[in-house]
């Protein structure tokens, strides 16, 4: 339940983003994640207090979990003063270290390596707090990945790395990104586990993340997940996405997490109708009192332009 | 009181680290059992143990990555770039991460990366650059350059109290070469503050790293040949550097000199000019001079890198041409 309601708040929130980027009151552009839902949460879902995290571009549904608002996520996409960034950085580019978040930089596969780090500090402080890094297939080509990972291998850093594969790396569909199988193959080459999970199988993904949180906790090593999925949009909502084929898009939307949640969840038992429908309000109401708040709210004051650039002694 | 050279000096500063922070780490490449490529971390790695003082991977990235991960999470990393030249394999890191992270998101980057810089050793292209520019263009990050034994045992300190990423530079002709006599007092020295290591007011050298030591056997070849009284400025700290100890030299002798062994264009030695001409033109007898490397890569040859690379004879030069004018 927990999982679905995740999945569905960040879908309503990219979609309210979406809305209010086509009303040319954003800054910049919307970078859904729209059919990636159910990856994410499932971290979210099984993860632990101290746990540490590395977002990238299309993990809304984690920050939700660890314990970012609807508000929170509206401030920075429209770079408001009080945004967890504080208007200075936008859209994806934020978290929080109280929620075990990191703040993402652009440079793909560059945020492995730090929440390693993360973790080894985490772990000499006598905490059982695992890592998990999020990347997509093409984030897999940069030698950050390939560093990061043999150096959480030496040290046995208990980290998830994922790779979202949603087959498409802005245009660049994975055949012009890897001649490998499958990416998660490539553990072997790190001496590490190498998992695949069908991404947006909610039950599916939610049960793998689990057991290897799980088994690296208790076993610290890194581990590989190569989940499969579909980016349903473009990068962002300036790419029309032409270059993506109406026959794949129309497998994943047939697959589409949500959906395979809820009618999990029915074929179970576990949810009804009226449930679904409830939950659906509360969240509506949540996300448009958020977005007109935010959308109130003032930018930084330009005077502050120089502050903040160092920390004081 | 007892004589170390450069190298104890940074060797010095690294224990009193260890022993004095118990979240401080020292890691890189080769550093552990084998001491470091130029045995400045000798001997740390028995007496700390091997999760204070360990190898890495060699993975400039990843480690720097790293650091900014343990930085942000209670740590105290010290890392050690083989060789400054390596480091532009990972500088996404120190610009983009760790740089920016503060004003991105309020979190404390305390983290040191130490980064042996400077020709004049026969390395070559990869093994003797002098990096200083790169760094001090990138908002978030501090630079610091020694030119003595206390200074890099009392900066290191300091680089390793401060709550932001301090790149520590230090010059590897200096690690055996220079020696000084200090005390066993350790004591941290506030970043950002020169220190004038020659009087005089005929002119002024502001410099730092080994050109300190280049420009003090100019100055005094100088006194003996002309007597002339030229004063020498060590920056000691790049970035923030000691404006008011620069503008103070310019008042002092009016004519300026700035000596760096990094390259000509757009390099520190235009900074330090262009903040003397901004703030003390009006103080100035002739143009700021600057004496640089010239654009090209570090030659190998010892005939092409002694024409590379300032030296005393062509601050010398430089300074006769300045006073002359």
């Amino acid at each position: 339940m927990k999982l679905l309601r995740l999945m569905i708040q960040a879908r309503r929130v990219d979609e309210r983003l979406i809305k209010i980027c086509r009303q040319g009151r954003l800054r910049g552009s919307a970078f859904a994640g729209i059919g990636q839902e159910a990856i994410s949460a499932a971290v979210a879902v099984a993860s632990q207090p101290d746990d540490l995290f590395a977002p990238c571009i299309r993990n809304l549904p984690l920050h939700l979990g660890r314990g970012e608002t609807p508000l929170g996520v509206f401030r920075q996409a429209l770079g408001r003063a009080k945004s967890p960034t504080g208007g200075r950085d936008g859209n994806v580019h934020y978290g929080r270290l109280d929620h075990g978040v990191y703040t993402m930089i652009s440079h793909l596969g560059s945020m492995i390596s730090v929440v390693a780090g993360g973790v080894m500090a985490k772990r000499r402080q006598g905490k059982d707090t695992v890592g998990v890094a999020f990347v997509g297939d093409g984030a897999t080509s940069t030698g950050d990945f390939h560093e990061a990972l043999n150096f959480a291998a030496v040290f046995d850093i208990p980290l998830l790395v994922i790779i979202e594969n949603n087959h498409y790396a802005y245009s660049t569909p994975t055949s012009h990104q890897y001649r490998c199988h499958r990416l998660a193959d490539r553990a072997v080459g790190y001496g590490i586990d190498g998992y695949s999970a069908d991404g947006n199988n909610p039950a599916e993904i939610y049960i793998t993340v689990r057991d290897i949180l799980n088994d690296i906790r208790a076993n610290p090593r890194p581990a590989l997940l190569e989940a499969d999925t579909m980016r349903m949009r473009g990068h962002g909502e300036h790419d029309d996405f032409k270059y993506v084929p109406e026959t794949l898009l129309q497998v994943y939307r047939r697959r589409d997490p949500i959906r395979m949640g809820i009618r999990g969840m029915q074929a179970a038992k576990l949810i009804t109708d009226d449930q679904i429908e409830a939950m659906e309000l509360e969240i509506a109401d949540e996300i448009d009192r958020s977005a007109r708040q935010a959308l109130s709210e003032e930018e930084p004051l330009a005077d502050t332009l120089t502050q903040g650039v160092y920390r004081d002694a | 009181m007892r004589e170390i050279t450069y190298l104890q000096g940074i060797q010095e500063g690294l224990r009193e680290v260890l022993k004095t922070d118990p979240t401080s780490v020292i890691y890189g490449q080769d550093v552990g059992a084998f001491g470091g490529a130029f045995k400045v971390t000798e001997g740390l790695q028995a007496e700390f143990g091997e999760a204070r003082v360990f190898d890495t991977p060699i993975s400039e990235s990843a480690m720097l990555g790293a650091a900014i991960g343990m930085a942000t999470q209670g740590m105290r990393p010290i890392v050690e770039m083989q060789f400054a030249d390596f480091i532009t394999t990972a500088m996404h890191q120190l610009l983009n991460n760790a740089g920016t992270r503060h004003y991105r998101t309020g979190d404390a980057v305390p983290m040191v990366v130490r980064v042996p810089s400077g020709g004049g050793t026969g390395g070559g292209p990869f093994h003797s650059e002098e990096l200083e520019t790169y760094f001090c263009h990138m908002p978030g990050v501090k630079v610091v350059y020694p030119a003595f034994p206390s200074d890099a045992r009392s900066l290191l300190l300091s680089a390793a109290q401060d709550p932001n990423p301090v790149v520590f530079m230090e010059n590897k002709t200096l690690y055996r070469s220079v020696k000084e006599r200090v005390g066993d007092d350790l004591t941290a020295l506030p970043l950002g503050k020169a220190s004038v290591r020659h009087e005089g007011d005929d002119a002024v050298v502001i410099t730092y790293g080994a050109m300190v030591h280049e420009a003090l056997r100019a100055v005094s070849e100088l006194h003996v040949t002309e007597g002339y009284e030229v004063m020498v400025v060590d920056l000691r700290s790049l970035k923030p550097y000691d404006l008011d100890t620069i503008l103070a030299a310019t008042a002092a002798t009016s004519r300026v000199l700035v000596v760096s062994e990094g390259w000509r264009t757009c390099g520190y030695a235009a900074e330090i000019a262009t903040a003397i001409n901004e703030s003390a033109f009006h103080l100035l007898d002739a143009p700021v001079h600057r004496l640089t490397a010239p654009d090209v890569p570090v030659p190998f040859a010892k005939s092409l890198e002694d024409r590379y690379r300032p030296a005393a004879a062509d601050i010398v030069k430089a300074l006769r041409d300045l006073i002359e004018l």
